[in-house]
């Protein structure tokens, strides 16, 4: 029903809201990154020889997989948890999942800090038993990054999950049942191949998005902690080094978007299935 | 199902051991939202947990300190400036994307979604370039720009999805017997697809109002939004404060998750 100028006309304006910026400001950025004045590979350059930036790209990798395998091994058996439910019981479940999901990411990480402190609740708790001054270390290193992220990431990862968990047709355990296999066989055989798509899915959105993390590693992290986005920063408002700023930006942008078109694909042949 | 599965030793291990990692996860997930809570009554000495005594000391800083309550009103206006003007351009696109066919429609819906995978640090910097070269950084209307790009995808995958569940051919009658684009929008398609777009607002709206990056990158000392200056607190100072801030943001996602859930409920009984 619709002609081809009717649906130019309805497109129109949020093309061009999204190609001015949008797409522009991701073009300004690649320019940026090849020319200060002059055209220049400086900025990949010290990609390569930076010894601070091949560090950060070691921690950002190393923390982005992972939270990414913590959030798998605790988001799976919520995932399981909640297909089990009665659809009631689910739904008030869900909510445990939904609100985190939709609080701000910087309440999170004001509670984390209150939690994991010096003087936070687990400390002081520890206190109790060891003595006022025991404390254990869980704020400004690696494992308030790795708290916060996989608190941040869970719900990413339990989603698709259990969309793939609760479109398998029941009918097919219960097959397997009644021909004699066990629970944890029906288990390996039918329910963990049929999630596949959604582990999938899960992992590479939690990699996608721990991989471009700023806030975490910022208020949870140490100095031994930066990560990409961190770094991106720094040149940005402290060096005012555009350029190498830019030149990472594109570095993490190429590869959000190769891991972002897998995670289509592996959406596409989910929906397919 | 599972209450059919035979009571073999293994499954039972797996299966409390499973429950109790789900019980433990679904408390490390809610915790954080709902800790500040309790603290945030505590008043204005160091916080603590529990609280020693119960106040509005907190609350009462937050509405009365300019330096909070402006950021707070400035990132209202941003969040419904951005909401309407999301709404406005994704509603179009969306229907010409679900009901129109022309060449390069695949990829035109992938370009139109796909601020939703960039990470926000590369669109902050990259929309800091562009607003510092037009001599716009730091106003409004730059963050709410921004803000329209960055929601604009939620908002069409939820206007889509509701148009993909109503019947196209009462659309087509609308035409046959005489009514004009407009006619058909708001009396044909919008009554039935009123859910979704409010779903769609609700979400542009919280993303917004929560967006705390590209607003570092690109808002000026008159223009902070309050996660950008709630950012900043937790950083340098930890002011108190910033426990009934976060109470009242919690309090809000709880509404708007809520509301959320109830309306694609409603959706999906209507559809059917």
């Amino acid at each position: 029903m619709l002609t081809h100028k009717s649906t130019f006309l309805l497109l129109l304006p949020l093309t061009a809201i999204v190609a001015v910026f949008f797409l522009y400001p991701l073009g300004l950025i690649v320019f940026n990154s090849v020319n200060d004045g002059e055209w220049t590979l400086r900025g990949y350059e010290a990609l390569f020889n930076s010894r601070l930036i091949a560090i950060v790209l070691q921690n950002t990798f190393e923390i982005a997989i992972g939270a990414t395998l913590i959030s798998l091994a605790l988001g799976y058996p919520i995932a399981m948890h909640l297909a089990r439910q009665t659809p009631k019981r689910r739904a008030l479940y869900m909510i445990m999942v939904m609100l985190p999901f939709w609080t701000s990411i910087l309440v999170k990480s004001f509670a984390l800090a209150i939690i994991l402190g010096e003087n936070g609740l687990i400390n002081d708790f520890l206190g109790l038993f060891f003595g006022p001054d025991f404390f254990i270390p869980m704020m400004f290193n690696r494992v308030g990054v790795f708290v916060g992220m996989v608190n941040y990431l869970l719900p990413f990862m339990i989603l698709p999950i259990l969309t793939s968990l609760m479109s398998q047709d029941p009918a097919l355990r219960k097959a397997a049942e009644i021909m004699g296999a066990g629970p944890t066989r029906i288990f390996l055989t039918i329910t963990l191949p049929l999630s596949l798509t959604g582990v999938m899915a899960g992992v590479l959105m939690n990699v996608v998005l721990s991989l471009g993390m700023y806030i975490t590693p910022a208020l949870l992290g140490g100095r031994k902690d930066v990560m990409m986005a961190n770094l991106i920063d720094f040149y940005t408002r402290k060096t005012l080094d555009w350029q190498l700023a830019s030149a990472i930006a594109v570095s993490l942008l190429v590869i959000s978007v190769i891991l972002a078109a897998f995670l289509q694909r592996s959406r596409g042949r989910g929906a397919a299935l | 199902m599972s209450d059919k599965l035979s009571p073999g030793g293994l499954i039972r291990l797996y299966r409390l051991s499973g429950g109790a990692v789900a019980v433990v996860g679904y408390l490390f997930l809610i915790l954080p939202s709902v800790i500040v809570i309790p603290i945030s009554f505590g008043g204005r000495g160091e916080l603590t947990f529990p609280p020693r005594a119960f106040s509005w000391d907190l609350y009462a800083d937050f509405f009365t300190d300019p330096a909070w309550w402006g950021t707070a009103v400035q990132s209202l206006q941003v969040a419904t400036l951005t909401t309407i003007l999301a709404v406005v351009l994704a509603a179009p696109a969306s229907y010409a994307l679900v009901r129109g066919t022309f060449p390069g429609k695949q990829v035109l819906s992938i370009v139109l979604l796909s601020p939703i995978l960039i990470p926000l640090i590369v669109l902050g910097l990259g929309l800091y370039l562009h607003f510092a070269s037009l001599g716009i950084v730091g106003s409004t209307l730059s963050l709410v720009l921004a803000h329209t790009v960055l929601v604009t995808p939620f908002v069409m995958v939820s206007i889509s999805s509701g148009l993909r569940h109503i019947d196209p051919a009462l659309e087509r009658a609308a035409t046959i017997m005489g009514a004009g684009h407009i006619t058909i929008f708001f009396g044909v398609v919008f009554p039935q697809i009123k859910a979704s777009i409010a779903v769609g607002a609700l979400f542009a709206f919280l993303i917004s109002f929560d967006e705390v990056i590209v607003a570092y990158f690109i808002s000026g000392a008159d223009t902070m939004t309050l996660p950008v200056k709630m950012f900043s607190a937790i950083r340098w100072e930890i002011s108190p404060v910033i426990a009934a801030v976060s109470t009242l943001l919690t309090a809000l996602s709880l509404v708007f998750c809520v509301a959320i859930m109830f309306l694609q409920k409603q959706d999906n009984g209507s559809s059917q």
